[in-house]
């Protein structure tokens, strides 16, 4: 820190600019994750007996594993639709006018400024018996009875790639900005369609925001508390509802802690698959 | 220890956060604290219970600190010693939590003025049940012209995908299943025949909420037209214009006990306690019953009135008569395998 000015190198970071956040982070992250894990490591709830209990009752009860499956499942599902859906918007926003892109960077952001327990009951409203698909089907005369929209998976999938679709776009809308579109017109005058086109030089070039996307949204998918519950309702369990009758209602700490640590680790597997795709896309993008 | 193994975090931190503002250690001086329910629960209290209290006690100064039961004995389990909670509120199970947790102090019986007034099942030596919840049969009246009397209605094949029901995580879904499984020849000892009612009831079943608040929507939606439900939310739906209508059921509706608590090592107990007495007198507890808050008082010297005396009960004498109490302390002991149970079997 107290280096003379001359020998400083200017292309060094000072740490100590970091060191308020990593603080707060030691202090209101870290700390709590190992009292977590200490917890978890516990066979009984009043935290008296070590051992691995909890981890082992998790890893061999078919019941448990099928929770976590689904639950990752269904953050691969929403990513996927949030990656189809989002990708044309992306792609749409960088080759139309400035006033439209001022209309589309509108829309995307619309959702992030009301609150997702908004958003959530719209959905609710959206997908009832009488709600607005039901009743559009119901006087076109393509269905007579309502069909069972709210409290299915579907219903989930649907409402979090919505509550999430801004986690997807804005990246996308930022990797693709950074394409020269003069690699188009290059790749045309080459010989190649349009769909050649697309699938060897804009979505190659594209990935590291493809990836930025889907680790936001699959993350933010799959720990959605408040939507999950909601339109997924008390029958469909996913791990966060699992985590919280098993802390909250059941008093259990050790194994809810248990639950979360091996969640995390599941997600963390996830969130690492995805940057080395991101790594291998680096070299594969800058070739 | 469970101070140990809850706090101990949280206890170095107070520590330290002490060492450096020493200003909070002085906090003795804090005013009497009340942890209410959110909601109507925290509406009902300040508009009747806190004037009232501060009436009688000279302008006392105290806050209400609305929260759920589980973050109230979590907050009290992380400061035994100086607990940041002076009175606490239960459901019937979180209260037998906090009981043999030993944080709440036995009720001063002997020099109460209203305790010996209150009926006989409110009547809690560690701390008494200045209301009721009571949970029947709730219908939609537009589509289910035969008002229900029974519980064993929502298994008839007319409401086919229109019941809906919560699942254990609620005091309100627990204590229902219990109810079914006595209707089935069961008890708080024995639930199995209510999980087979249960496998029967699924062709009838369009949503399992997640909390009894999301059936209040699932209402409005019309996604479903009978299921359990609570009196007081259902007169809140009622008075927002949403058609519902509730039904003590003939095999009694299901009282549950929201019992008051003086917390231990309170720096305020006197004014817990008065706080507590407050909760207990007539006038408070006849103003709760009146519209808009329908809470069912526990003091036999009030007089039933309104839609309480209409719907449920018209003395203590006919409540007690209606109304079934449940063992919370056998249900506690196996909620969890119950819980367990209904997360694999219920799919619907």
């Amino acid at each position: 820190m107290g280096a003379a000015p001359a020998s400083r190198d200017v292309t060094s970071y000072g740490m100590g600019l970091a060191a308020p956040l990593a603080l707060f982070f030691l202090l209101f992250f870290v700390a709590p994750l190992l009292q977590l894990f200490w917890l978890s490591l516990h066979n009984d709830t009043a935290g008296l007996h070590w051992g691995l209990g909890q981890y082992l009752h998790f890893l061999t009860d078919p019941f448990s594993l099928s929770v976590l499956g689904s639950t990752l499942l269904l953050g691969a599902e929403v990513t996927a639709v949030c990656l189809v859906l989002g990708f044309p918007i992306a792609w749409l926003y960088q080759r139309v006018g400035p006033r439209l892109q001022t209309i589309i960077i509108l829309i995307v952001l619309l959702p992030l400024l009301t609150s997702v327990v908004v958003r959530t009951f719209a959905w609710i409203v959206i997908l009832g018996r009488q709600g607005i698909i039901n009743a559009t089907l119901q006087s076109l005369g393509i269905i007579d009875t309502p069909l069972k929209l709210l409290y299915t998976q579907f219903g989930v999938v649907i409402a979090l790639a919505q509550v999430q679709m801004p986690l997807m776009t804005l990246p996308l809308i930022t990797a693709l900005g950074r394409i020269d579109p003069n690699l188009d017109d290059a790749s045309c005058s080459l010989g190649a369609g349009s769909w050649r086109t697309f699938f060897r030089v804009v979505l190659p070039l594209s990935l590291p925001g493809v990836i930025a996307g889907c680790t936001l949204t699959y993350a933010a998918a799959i720990t959605a508390f408040i939507t999950q519950s909601l339109v997924g309702g008390g029958q469909m369990l996913f791990m966060p509802m699992y985590l919280y009758q098993q802390a909250s209602t059941l008093q259990n700490w050790p194994f809810a802690s248990a639950i979360s640590i091996i969640f995390l680790l599941a997600v963390l597997a996830v969130v690492s698959v995805f940057t080395t795709l991101g790594r291998l896309s680096r070299g594969y993008g800058g070739a | 220890m469970i101070l140990n193994r809850r706090s101990l975090m949280t206890t170095a931190l107070t520590l330290g956060a002490m060492k450096a503002f020493p200003g909070l250690s002085f906090a003795q001086a804090r005013p009497l604290v009340f942890a209410t329910f959110t909601g109507s629960w925290e509406e009902a209290h300040k508009a009747v219970l806190v004037p009232a209290f501060r009436k009688a006690n000279a302008d006392a100064a105290m806050v209400l600190d609305p929260m759920l039961s589980v973050d109230q004995i979590a907050k009290v389990n992380a400061a035994k010693a100086n607990p940041p909670i002076d009175v606490m509120l239960h459901d019937p199970g979180p209260a037998l939590v906090a009981i043999g947790q030993d944080l709440v102090e036995p009720y001063p019986v002997e020099k109460s003025a209203y305790y010996k007034d209150l009926i006989a099942e409110a009547q809690e030596p560690m701390g008494p049940a200045p209301f009721f919840q009571v949970v029947g049969l709730t219908y939609n009246p537009e589509a289910v012209k035969t008002p229900p009397t029974s519980w064993a209605d929502l298994w008839k094949p007319e409401f086919k995908g229109r019941v809906g029901i919560t699942n254990l995580n609620s005091t309100l879904g627990t204590g229902w299943l219990v109810e079914i499984a006595k209707m089935r020849g069961g008890s708080e000892a024995n639930i199995d025949p209510a999980f087979k009612a249960l496998e029967e009831l699924k062709p009838n079943l369009a949503a399992v909420a997640a909390n009894p608040g999301a059936l209040a929507t699932l209402f409005q939606q019309g996604q479903i037209d009978i299921s359990p439900g609570n009196f007081n939310a259902i007169q809140i739906l009622k008075a927002r214009g949403v058609p519902v209508e509730f039904v003590a059921p003939k095999e009694g509706a299901i009282a549950f006990k929201t019992t008051i608590h003086i917390v231990k090592n309170s720096p305020n107990r006197e004014l817990a306690f008065k706080l507590i007495e407050a909760a207990l007198t007539p006038e408070v507890q006849t103003t709760l019953m009146n519209p808009p808050y329908l809470i069912v008082p526990t003091n036999s010297k009030v007089t039933m009135g309104g839609e309480i005396a209409r719907v449920l009960a018209k003395d203590t004498a006919e409540l007690k008569k209606k109304f079934v109490f449940q063992d919370w302390k056998k249900i506690n002991e196996q909620r969890s395998a119950w819980i367990e149970r209904f997360n694999r079997e219920i799919k619907i």
